[in-house]
């Protein structure tokens, strides 16, 4: 979160200015990503996700940073951000808990799970802990279903098949700075004639 | 039909590593789109992909079921400007969770896919719009795509042909309606996902004021089958009318939920009972919504001999949409499962169009008065006429979506909201 | 040529128009929000919906298919079908709710869909009178609600620029006012944000929607969500009166709707003239009604002493007679008479004839050019109304050099409207000890200035023309009474409610709105009879004939004539048309 500096793009100082600015490696990669598309206006989504990964939210500002960085117009940038809900238009906690309760999640107790999370820590879904760490959500399918209970870790991976002992093991452990793991969940067996476990490669 | 115990998947198959590309190519993936390139005899001109394709009924995997070839073959002549695919992974309708398998094992199958199906229209470049969410596949599917350009399989020159296409991967942001494709279109322009009226349709005016076709994941993962054994092959495979391997999601109330390769056409009692290993602590089944949230609920009575094709679930009053199928058991709330989905569709509404707009919320608001307790028998009457004031009047199908569960379950489970509800003599209308 | 059967009316037509507005164009009615004729068709209101269908034809004979009836076969779609944004085809047919219920039931459904998270409050809504929603409701919409849950709450009175304000509950969501920045200002201020029944128009957070033409969005907004800052709650639309009238200020000549009630210029609109402004004007033309309202020069006024550091009121005879004791103390060298490209045709050319047959010389006038501030819409460089209009009678153009020459070289100056002060081409100074007659409407640096002020009429107070940028005359019409006009008596003045059933006695009448001021033109008639010479208008209308007899360029041109082409291009055939 850096004073907007001189040396930092042409295309910023061309419009105004903002309190963030990206740094130069972030501009050049813009570049690369105009040269996928015919129209600049197509690279709204990922410069909003790369200043979202970069300043963990996209507030006013940050979205004024995208339109001068673009040089398009910033109500356009606004009313992108504000139709998506994983843009984040106000600052979050350090960790973002999504939890599913939608159709399968629901019938598999995702509101037990959500319940289990708000009395843990002591926040009603959509607040964030007076430490900053948790913010904790209610969301719709995250295309989890067979797997629900479910959440999803600020924008990133998913953790599966919660169980109240999961949910402490997961806080713990991003308490402690750690993020779990990528759950790979295999295709289970079918076929009666293989005799292998599941099917599908696992990760590596 | 055949056996399905012994049924060999094809879009998942039992292969460790196939998400590396060197096991992939050694199981003869990217045979079909060195035949299409280069075998002349076999694939004279591209119209003959689309032909094929055509032929084998390849029912659109995204929730419509239309014949993907038919659908390449509205793409106008090449007049020599940019022409586009865009594959849909939005993969957000309640119950689906399907395409991120193939993301996850088998991603090289879809790419190949998709570059054959771009040969065949002479598509310019590709897009592939992943909802957000799946940012753990999208990682997967980035390195997919770096190997696959630089092992030659993308890019100029694909295998040494002149036929050239690019391949950028587009990273939604939260927005079911993303998932409709002129919304997608919208979405890959950067803009909010507002969906498009049609006409004109994409294949006349889509990305950019250009051609465009759309196609579901698994729908193009199924192309390089079709290539490579033939379309009789395919056709032979599940349901006459629906033909073709299947992912079907299960989840909901049994034992083992998940996603499962068989082919189409499977009984459902099949899929729960046997597939999906039956019903989780010993329950007895009330319900399933076969196809994904949108797709009309069908009470256990009603699923004794029904199969999972277009043609059965039409003629039981539902449909196949994404084949994501939710098991619900005795013990299941079913106004609160209603209340819940309409949640959903409201809060998804993209809010360009007033019956879906105002219609979503006000569906979701009698509902949650009725789970309360606070509803009367004329609120179920007043649902079911919001429905039919949304239905068919809309820019997109979301309003559908959003209106046939309301309908269906009510009318299919009224006694359960009837309990529920205070009478009422006051008529609705 | 193609046929389309609509409401078993066949209609014949030719290229591809919108089914909406070939409907509107034949005087039947369709209900409709979103659809402008500007502007794209999201069609996104699904308001205009009609039942449309298609005569089968054989496809090897091509000749029409016949049922058992022995009647044509017709295919309909499966859907209803938004007429906005439907192409016509040959052999369509088409209902409207004229003729299917079905259409007549998807009407009344969206109005109760659009109503139900709608305040309701148009008691309290300054759209109310002239609210398509309110009218649509009260013709197709259902006779009660049946929504019983609770509204979804939005923003209200949000100051969205200087000059607009949002209620974001009342919004209907149709774009019309971010199609407007993106599409015509092309501004680009305003989005929507958020998603679902949460939507509604905002600007991004930080910025101003100052826009030049911000205000065409609250005519365009179909509901009472836009409003003007400045008008909200000042008027009900019922109690005012409309009076077509041109924009003065600029020389873009943009056409106007002029609301008054009770001699007060209430708000302006544009009015739609494709050839000159479509259905838009700048949010500066609207500004305008502080011009006719406000700080009006009304009843002469004279400098007693020259030191006096103001004007007292004078009688109108007296104010006369000192004009005709300076002109005649002066040798008429001495004297310069300036007209205006502010002022109109009839103006400068009453001007001109007086000053030629009593003051033995012809006006001379400047122009008030600000490089730079226009652009390619309705703002243009050319500050004045009626630049051309004084080309055009003659009038001899001085450089500002030239000008304040000229100035210099006067004892006794006579001049019409423009203010040479506030425009920073004469000092105060310079204007020391000369004797300045300055016939205007307001009172500007000049006329403070001035020796003697004589109050002529505003653009709102009389009939008369002026010739735009790109050479087009149009005219106007008085819109306010003066203290020697009456509404009753004079048939090209509206009457609104309020002036048709007021008296001086009810509390809403105030004869104070009624400035002291006469035309020009009946200046100069009085003026030049003390000189023994008759030069009498009654009306503009007689200063435009006698012009039109003299100017070649002006040949043919009538008031009737303007008012029937929607203005008069002088540069081209459009003037020959008009002559025969
Ligand atoms: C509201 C809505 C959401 C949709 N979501 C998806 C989706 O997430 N994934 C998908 O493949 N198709 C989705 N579709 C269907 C697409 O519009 C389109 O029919 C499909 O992508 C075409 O591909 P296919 O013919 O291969 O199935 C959705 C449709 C609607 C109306
Ligand atoms: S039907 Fe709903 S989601 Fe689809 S365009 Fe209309 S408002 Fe948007
Ligand atoms: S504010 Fe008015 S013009 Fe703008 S979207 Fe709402 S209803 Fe339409
Ligand atoms: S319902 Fe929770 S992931 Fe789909
Ligand atoms: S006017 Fe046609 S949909 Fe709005």
């Amino acid at each position: 979160m850096s004073q907007k500096s001189s040396d930092n793009g042409a295309s910023l100082s061309q419009n105004g200015t903002s309190a963030y600015t990206f740094t130069k490696e972030q501009l050049a990669e813009i570049e690369v990503l105009k040269t996928k598309y015919p129209e600049v206006q197509a690279v709204t989504l990922p410069v909003l996700w790369m200043a979202q990964d970069t300043f963990g939210h996209v507030d006013p500002e940050v979205q004024r940073l995208v339109a001068y960085t673009l040089d398009l117009p910033e109500s356009h940038v606004h009313g992108v951000a504000e139709f998506y809900t994983q843009y984040f238009k106000t600052p979050k906690g350090k960790h973002v808990l999504d939890v599913c309760t939608c159709l399968s999640c629901h019938l598999c107790g995702g509101m037990d799970t959500l319940g289990y999370l708000e009395n843990k820590l002591g926040i009603k879904a959509g607040e964030t802990t007076p430490d900053g760490e948790f913010t904790l959500q209610e969301a719709e399918c995250l295309g989890a279903c067979g797997y629900a209970p479910m959440m999803q870790i600020t924008n990133d991976v998913y953790v599966n098949h919660l169980t109240p002992e999961k949910v402490d093991q997961v806080l713990d452990q991003l308490a402690s700075g750690d993020t779990p793991d990528f759950e790979s969940i295999p295709m289970p067996l079918v076929s009666t004639t293989s005799n292998n476990e599941a099917a599908g490669g696992s990760d590596e | 039909m055949s056996d399905w115990t012994t049924y060999e998947p094809v879009l998942i198959p039992n292969i460790a590593g196939l998400d590396r590309l060197e096991t992939y190519r050694k199981h003869g993936g990217y045979d079909a789109l060195h035949a299409v390139l280069h075998d002349q005899n076999t694939w004279p001109d591209p119209a003959s992909v689309v032909q094929e394709v055509k032929e084998a009924n390849i029912r659109g995997r995204g929730g419509a079921g239309f014949n993907a070839g038919l659908k390449w073959s509205f793409m106008p002549p090449v007049d020599g400007g940019p022409r586009y695919l865009a594959c849909n992974g939005d993969e957000s309708e309640p119950g689906t969770f399907k395409d991120r398998k193939i993301f996850e094992y088998n991603p090289f199958l879809f790419i190949e896919g998709a570059t054959i199906a771009a040969y065949a229209m002479s598509i310019t470049s590709i897009y592939v719009y992943i909802r957000g969410e799946y940012r753990s596949w999208i990682h997967k599917m980035e390195k997919a795509v770096s190997d696959a350009y630089d092992a030659g399989l993308l890019g100029q020159n694909i295998l040494g042909s002149d036929f050239s296409v690019d391949l950028v991967l587009h990273s939604g942001a939260g927005a079911y309606i993303c998932g409709e494709e002129t919304s997608l279109l919208e979405s890959l322009e950067g803009k909010r996902g507002y969906p498009r009226v049609k006409p004109p349709f994409p294949a006349q005016r889509g990305l950019w004021g250009r051609p465009t076709t759309i196609n579901n994941i698994e729908t193009l993962s199924n192309v390089p089958g079709v290539i490579r054994n033939g379309a009789d092959w395919f056709k032979s495979i599940g349901a006459e009318s629906h033909p073709g391997p299947i992912l079907y999601g299960i989840s909901g109330h049994v034992n083992r939920p998940g996603v499962y390769e068989l082919p189409s056409g499977m009984p459902v009692m099949t899929l729960i009972e046997e597939v999906a290993q039956g019903m989780r602590n010993g329950k007895k089944l009330k319900a399933i919504i076969p196809g994904g949230s949108s797709t009309p609920i069908l009470p256990a009575k009603d699923l004794e001999d029904l199969t999972m094709d277009a043609d059965a679930l039409r003629g039981a009053g539902s449909m196949m949409g994404t084949a994501g199928m939710v098991v619900m058991d005795e013990d299941t709330d079913i106004v609160e499962t209603l209340w819940r989905i309409s949640k959903f569709y409201h809060h998804e509404s993209c809010g360009q169009c007033t019956p879906c707009r105002e219609g979503t919320g006000w569906l979701e608001k009698i509902l949650e008065k009725v789970v309360t307790g606070q509803g009367t028998t004329r609120d179920l009457d007043l649902l079911l006429d919001i429905t039919s004031q949304m239905e068919g009047r809309t820019i997109c199908a979301l309003a559908d979506a959003a209106a046939w569960p309301v309908r269906y379950t009510i009318s299919r489970f009224r006694d359960e909201f009837e309990a529920r509800c205070k009478p009422s003599l006051i008529p609705v209308g | 040529m193609a046929e389309i059967v609509i409401d078993g009316i066949p209609y014949s037509f030719e290229g591809k128009p919108k089914l909406l507005d070939f409907i509107l164009s034949k005087n039947k009615d369709v209900p409709f929000f979103c659809y402008h004729p500007s502007m794209s068709a999201p069609a996104n209101c699904r308001m205009c919906m009609v039942k449309v269908g298609q005569y089968v034809k054989n496809r090897e004979t091509g000749d029409y298919e016949l049922d058992d009836q022995g009647e044509r076969r017709i295919r309909w779609f499966p859907k209803l079908q938004t007429s906005c944004n439907m192409d016509m085809m040959d052999d369509m047919i088409v209902h409207t709710h004229e003729t299917d219920d079905l259409v007549k039931r998807a009407h009344k459904d969206t109005l109760e869909m659009i109503l139900i998270n709608h305040p309701l409050d148009c008691p309290i809504c300054d759209q109310a009178g002239e609210c398509p929603l309110q009218i649509q409701t009260y013709k197709y919409g259902p006779e009660g609600s049946r929504f019983e849950v609770k509204k979804q709450h939005k923003p209200k009175h949000v100051q969205l620029g200087p000059r607009v304000t949002l209620d974001a509950e009342r919004c209907i969501n149709c774009t019309r006012c971010t199609r407007f920045t993106d599409e015509i200002s092309q501004s680009h201020q305003l989005t929507i944000t958020r998603r679902g029944d949460k939507n509604h128009p905002t600007t991004a957070p930080g910025t101003v929607f100052d826009d030049p033409y911000s205000m065409n969005t609250i005519d365009l907004c179909p509901v009472g969500a836009l409003t003007s800052t400045d008008f909200r709650f000042k008027a009900r639309v019922w109690e005012m009166n409309q009076t077509p009238g041109l924009d003065i200020t600029n020389g873009k000549g943009v056409n106007v709707d002029l609301w008054t009630r009770d001699n007060v210029v209430l708000r302006i609109t544009p009015r739609h003239n494709p050839h000159v402004n479509e259905y838009w004007m700048t949010d500066k033309g609207r500004d305008a009604i502080h011009l006719y309202n406000e700080q009006r020069l009304s009843t002469p006024a004279i400098r007693l002493h020259p030191n006096d550091s103001s004007l007292v009121m004078t009688s109108w005879d007296n104010a006369y007679q000192t004009t005709q004791e300076i002109v005649e103390s002066t040798d008429t060298k001495q004297i310069l008479v300036l007209g205006s490209p502010y002022a109109s045709v009839e103006e400068n050319g009453a001007w001109m004839q007086f000053s030629e047959s009593i003051l033995k010389q012809s006006p001379s006038y400047t122009t008030h050019i600000e490089k730079e501030s226009g652009d390619d819409f309705l703002l243009v460089d050319d500050q004045a109304p009626n630049t051309y209009g004084c080309e055009l009678l003659g009038l001899k153009k001085r450089t500002k050099a030239a000008f304040k020459k000229a100035v210099a070289e006067a004892k006794v100056i006579l001049s019409l409207h423009d203010d040479y002060i506030e425009r920073g081409w004469l000092s105060e100074e310079e204007i020391k000890g000369k004797t300045w007659i300055y016939f205007g409407t307001n009172h500007t640096q000049m006329a403070k200035a001035a020796t003697l002020t004589i109050p002529i009429t505003c653009a709102v107070e009389h009939t008369a023309s002026y010739v735009n940028v790109d050479q087009r005359i149009q005219r106007t019409y008085p819109a306010k009474e003066t203290k020697y006009t009456n509404r009753r008596l004079d048939l090209e003045m509206s009457e609104g409610r309020l002036d048709r059933f007021g008296t001086k006695f009810d509390h809403w009448v105030n004869e104070d709105h009624k400035v002291d001021c006469k035309p020009l033109w009946e200046i100069v008639g009085d003026l030049s009879l003390l000189w023994g010479h008759t030069l009498s208008y009654r009306h503009g209308r007689d200063v435009l004939d006698a012009l039109a007899s003299n100017i070649p360029a002006l040949e043919g041109v009538t008031y009737q004539a303007m008012d029937d082409q929607r203005g008069i291009l002088l540069t081209s055939s459009e003037t020959q048309e008009a002559s025969s």
